[in-house]
């Protein structure tokens, strides 16, 4: 079946499917990074910090293990591009940060809730598409890549072919490119499993640590899909391509600018230049997994704005992270998920902006 | 259950309770009680966890038409 199949609709079923999963998981075992960043800042409780962490692990050896075994190039994602705009990573994952808290949750989050019945979080995701596109090809284009993606530094120049933390290494050390590799995401598994593992707490957990391990499988099935089954030769200029990607190149789950392009397909629809993609179809996915566990534990009910304070603070929330999450090529699952996957130096730049920008929100509402 | 301070938190979600809990208590005499009333279903465990860390204490949890309710006393 898969081989009769065709890369594009592959692509499209397969995302579903693992979004479809992504979002009963995360749904069932209450996943949020924001919840996470509010844990550690506000009661000073790490655990899902370490889920996060937990994930993101499992997410990078995955992926590098794909990598490395020929079936996926992650240099060639986005992520690991040899140009780094710090200050965007940088300045956008701040403004997402501010965003998300003001808002109440990130995109990822938004969605779940809107599985589970959320009209504010419809409204939400709508105005975060609006302006993201806005960011991506509208009038904040411009200024966006004007002034700040130009602020970027060439890695290039110093030897260094891309972003990973594994490249560096090797040019640092003259370690052949494989081995450098393997001891990069060796060190990085291991310190992090151990300070992940500290926690006595977590440890007793095992519904928590199950989640993590099934959700960093999923963000490595997203580069297995976009980077192997849906790579082949379009049959009308016999060039190998990445099919079914808005980036045009491997992707694994995001949620910033797939929101926007979700809305621009509905909008114009009759434009046969315009299809599917497998952003489009996970943003579709995180719902109907999130709407099947809200159901099925009988927690499905419709919510709405508390007050014109409520909508107005949810508004701002919304524009700031469609600004700052295509600003800073990601949200808290495209950077905080699949970008630290690839061990991509810009992602670690734009998490630290998320995190920061969060927690300082966080510690001026608590004044 | 008698009560000195009322906090509304209602609508609001993850992480906006939490931290207007965090304020109200600090705006509690030792002994007073604040009534906090929530929409968000995480709401009661966040804030036992935040009384644990601060070392005040959770009277009583309930909820009501649809809501959560916390009794919290400043310690």
């Amino acid at each position: 079946m898969m081989d009769a199949m065709g890369p594009a609709p592959m692509v499209l079923w397969g995302g579903l499917a693992l979004s479809l999963v992504f979002g009963a998981v995360a749904g069932k075992s209450d996943f949020c990074i924001m919840g996470a960043v509010s844990d550690a800042a506000v009661l000073g409780d790490w655990r899902r910090v370490r889920s996060w962490a937990l994930t993101v692990t499992v997410a990078m050896f995955g992926a590098h293990l794909l990598h490395h075994a020929g079936f996926i190039d992650l240099s060639r994602s986005v992520y690991q591009r040899p140009l780094l705009p710090w200050l965007s990573l940088l300045l956008g994952g701040a403004v997402f940060g501010v965003g998300m808290t003001i808002a109440g949750g990130c995109p990822n989050k938004n969605l779940l809730r809107l599985g589970g019945g959320s009209i504010r979080s419809l409204v939400v995701l709508v105005f975060l598409g609006l302006v993201a596109y806005m960011t991506l090809k509208g009038v904040l284009a411009p200024w966006r890549a004007g002034y700040l993606d130009t602020v970027a530094m060439d890695l290039s120049a110093l030897g260094l072919a891309n972003q990973s933390l594994a490249t560096a290494l090797t040019r640092l050390t003259g370690m052949p490119g494989q081995t450098a590799l393997l001891v990069t995401i060796g060190v990085i598994g291991f310190c992090l499993l151990a300070a992940i593992f500290k926690d006595p707490d977590f440890r007793r957990d095992p519904g928590q640590v199950a989640a993590a391990v099934v959700l960093g499988l999923l963000v490595a099935a997203g580069w297995y899909l976009t980077g192997h089954l849906g790579y082949a030769e379009n049959p009308d200029t016999l060039e190998d391509v990445y099919f079914a990607t808005n980036s045009r190149t491997l992707e694994s789950l995001s949620f910033v600018a797939p929101t926007a392009y979700s809305l621009e397909l509905l909008m114009l629809w009759t434009d046969k230049s315009l299809h599917a993609t497998f952003g489009i179809v996970s943003v579709i996915g995180i719902v109907l997994g999130s709407f099947v566990v809200a159901r099925a534990q009988g927690q499905f009910h419709w919510e709405g704005f508390a007050s014109l304070q409520d909508l107005r603070n949810h508004l701002l929330g919304a524009a700031l992270m469609g600004f700052g999450g295509v600003t800073a090529g990601g949200c808290t699952i495209g950077q905080g998920l699949s970008g630290l996957s690839t061990l991509a130096l810009g992602s670690m730049l734009a998490v630290a902006g998320i995190v920061a920008g969060s927690v300082a929100t966080m510690k001026w509402l608590e004044r | 259950m008698q009560h000195h301070k009322e906090l509304d938190a209602s609508g609001l979600t993850c992480p906006l309770p939490i931290i207007r809990t965090k304020k109200a208590m600090l705006g509690l005499r030792p002994g007073e009680v604040l009534r906090m009333v929530s929409t968000d279903p995480r709401a009661p465990q966040d804030i036992a966890r935040l009384m644990a860390q601060s070392g005040d204490s959770v009277l009583r949890q309930l909820s009501e038409n649809g809501k959560f309710v916390s009794y919290l006393r400043k310690t």
